[in-house]
């Protein structure tokens, strides 16, 4: 089913913002060039709707991915013509264009300077700072970015994005505690996210791994992992994600219960018991072969999963399966 | 049982053409042209600097962790607890620390606030001239008859409401004088300015009595309010939270729950 | 099932045409019966409606009202995580509306949002990332 430019398109694949990008033509045409931006010339011009401009603004950023640069240049102009120049997101999206246009590191640089500016005259301008932040990791200088965000969200604690974007960060350099804490910030934001669960939990998991089994905070990552993929399976039926991260977590827990667990009493997280534990996995195993069969058949009503998804979780399912026989023979 | 005997007025028809047309006319465009000037007299709304932005959203966040504990474990709640009520009770989030404990500002005497007074005055002066200016017109030409019978039957309260400048006693309350006409537009042109200017139009007065009713959310910043009371209240409802957690026992639920 | 539906709906309608078509005949001879009367100066004779039909009335609507309920789509969930179920499960396909387009106001998982992060969106990776597969699928 062609995506519509109704979505924003930063998770699209290739060939999808490709067929995105080559609608701009059309669309270009079909609506008209200006839109006044005074209500009095509102009573005369075309109607507009809502729509068109989240249309322009998806456009922008396909035609800008697919090197379209002038597609993207257009878009940006009516834009800017209905909103004004110093409307802040026209001035994230010109940064934007800027960014994509630059060859070289120097131009890149000035851009940069560009945004210092801009936030010099205002330093309440997000989309700017989030640019800006964005433009520094593009630029390897993750440390910057960060301060960079941690200031943002220092004045604006309630911008969800940026704290997710502060906890891939923290990712990326390997900082799981700080990561963990910016997620939880998330969760208090949006709170029946359930992909957002599912993220923690991977995190969890992630943090686990990393730092060794048999440590305490080993167990505790375990236990808030296990939970927080139970939780957005709870949030949402046949979370293809949430199972397959439960799975993974109690097959590891049920890999390593030879090992006496010590528990730590200090009011965190516990582990449930092993047949909990058992009867998790089981549940997980079941779940994701049914996701796994009606999905390769094409089964009505189970055409949202994502092909790359259900071929790990088949994958997943299949090296269980291979393991489980091993043990058998 | 007696019956009333049916009044009969036999009346004029072009007075349909020339009285309750151009009445109902002219409401519409005015409400229309209220619209727009409402549009273009309203003033961008003003930037907050950073350090109110901060003050106002720390409280905000502060009002979330209290809102969404419960999806946190009982240690990450508990750090966020102490990190926030020990900030509020500082005072760190302040726009301005050193005017802590003093009085607020009168809201009269500072000019931000006075902004917003005069916005709502504006806005009062858009619906209050106009009305004014069709009611005397209305009084001036076309008072003094009447003009039309409603199709269904009334009782005897609404005699001075729609016989408005009729001063006929037995007049059946069905027969209806143009001013009532006038009142009736005000009240009957929502839905017809809601499909001409869309819902959330300027027009509509009767949104703007109803928001004059209700303080709307703005209100929680308003001036005259102190940010470090609010704080402190805050810090107050964040320490009195008896924190449970959705992942106390989610394992359990779900087995429970989902059945393969 | 939506010819049953439509099936349905059709006869009820017709069956209250016929009861209209009825009602006004049955006024039209009484009109005509009273004018008679009068002319022959006998007792004026005021029947109401025959009851057959006001019942046929009722049942046409009811008939109809059955065959516009059967055909619509099934409701939308409600509970939060059914509904989440199915924007993970099913897609778009579970949002259609009748006329099999998918519902203007779908936006897939509303917390998407979160994890792709359009603010912080690194325009230049993605260019990059393009070009590359466009230069991978020329090759193949």
């Amino acid at each position: 089913m062609a995506p519509s430019l109704l979505h924003p398109p930063s998770q699209l694949s290739p060939a999808a913002a490709l067929e995105l990008s080559q609608q701009a033509p059309a669309l270009l045409q079909s609506s008209p060039s200006t839109v006044s931006s005074s209500p009095l010339g509102a009573i005369f011009s075309a109607s507009e709707s809502p729509e068109l401009w989240i249309k322009y603004e998806n456009l922008l950023l396909s035609c800008l991915r697919t090197g379209d640069d002038l597609a993207a240049q257009q878009c940006l102009e009516r834009l800017a013509a209905r909103f004004g120049e110093d409307n802040e997101r026209i001035m994230a999206f010109r940064g934007l264009v800027k960014e994509a246009d630059a060859q070289h590191p120097g131009k890149l640089e000035a851009v940069l300077k560009d945004y210092e500016e801009i936030l010099k005259e205002n330093d309440t301008n997000i989309p700017i700072t989030k640019r800006r932040v964005a433009l520094l990791r593009s630029m390897g200088r993750v440390s910057e970015a960060v301060s960079a965000l941690v200031q943002l969200l220092d004045f604006s604690p309630t911008d969800a994005e940026g704290w997710s974007e502060l906890a891939d960060l923290y990712l990326s350099q390997g900082m799981y505690p700080q990561a963990i804490y910016a997620l939880e910030e998330v969760v208090i934001l949006a709170p029946n996210a359930w992909n957002i669960h599912a993220r923690l939990g991977e995190m969890q998991y992630m943090a686990a791994t990393a730092s060794g089994a048999g440590g305490s905070s080993y167990q505790k990552h375990m236990a808030e992992s296990l939970k927080r993929f139970s939780r957005s399976i709870e949030l949402c039926d046949d979370y293809l994600r949430g199972y397959y991260g439960l799975k993974l977590v109690t097959a590891r827990l049920l890999k390593e219960s030879g090992k006496p667990a010590k528990q730590n009493d200090e009011g965190g997280l516990r582990l449930p018991d092993t047949s909990t534990i058992e009867r998790l996995n089981e549940l997980a195993t079941a779940k994701l072969s049914e996701i796994v069969r009606h999905s390769t058949a094409g089964d009505r009503g189970w055409r949202g999963y994502d092909e790359v998804e259900v071929a790990a979780a088949r994958e997943l399912l299949s090296e269980d399966a291979s393991a489980a026989s091993r043990i058998e023979r | 049982m007696a019956q009333v005997p049916v009044q009969t007025i036999h009346r004029d028809p072009q007075l349909f053409y020339w009285i309750l047309l151009p009445i109902t006319a002219v409401m519409i465009l005015t409400g229309v042209l209220r619209h727009y000037a409402t549009v273009l007299m309203a003033s961008a709304p003003k930037k907050l600097d950073q350090k109110t932005t901060r003050e106002q959203r720390a409280l905000l966040r502060g009002i979330n962790v209290r809102g969404n504990f419960h999806t946190l474990a009982k240690p990450s709640f508990d750090v966020r607890r102490d990190a926030l009520t020990t900030a509020y009770e500082s005072g760190a989030y302040l726009k301005s620390p050193e005017n802590r404990g003093q009085a607020p500002p009168n809201p009269l005497s500072d000019p931000s606030s006075m902004e917003g007074m005069m916005g709502m005055m504006k806005n009062q002066m858009a619906m209050i001239i106009p009305n004014t200016l069709i009611m005397s017109w209305i009084n001036a030409f076309f008072s003094g008859y009447v003009i039309m019978k409603l199709p269904f039957p009334l009782t005897i309260k609404f005699k001075s409401m729609l016989q408005a400048g009729v001063a006929t006693k037995d007049m059946d309350p069905r027969w209806m004088s143009s001013i009532s006409w006038y009142f009736l537009c005000i009240f009957g042109l929502q839905s017809v300015f809601n499909f001409l200017l869309g819902s959330d139009n300027a027009a509509s007065q009767m949104a703007q009595q109803m928001g004059g009713m209700a303080p709307n959310a703005g209100q929680m910043f308003g001036p005259g309010v102190d940010p470090d009371k609010q704080f402190l209240a805050e810090a107050e409802n964040l320490a009195v939270i008896e924190h449970y957690s959705v992942l106390d026992g989610v394992e359990q639920r779900l087995l429970e729950g989902i059945k393969v | 099932m939506t010819w049953i539906s439509k099936a349905i709906t059709l006869f009820g309608a017709v069956l209250l045409g016929h009861a209209c078509y009825s009602a006004q005949e049955h006024s039209a001879l009484q009109s005509f019966k009273a004018a008679t009367a009068t002319l022959t100066s006998s007792s004026l004779a005021v029947a109401s409606l025959p009851v057959d039909i006001a019942i046929e009335t009722v049942i046409a609507i009811i008939v109809i009202l059955f065959g516009l309920v059967l055909g619509t789509r099934p409701l939308r969930p409600i509970q939060w995580r059914v509904w989440a179920g199915k924007i993970e499960r099913e897609g778009e396909e579970g949002f259609m509306d009748n006329d099999g387009e998918v519902n203007k106001d779908f936006v897939g998982n509303p917390f998407k949002f979160l994890e792709t992060r359009p603010g912080f969106v690194d325009i230049r990776k993605q260019r990059k990332e393009f070009a590359s597969w466009v230069k991978t699928s020329s090759a193949q």
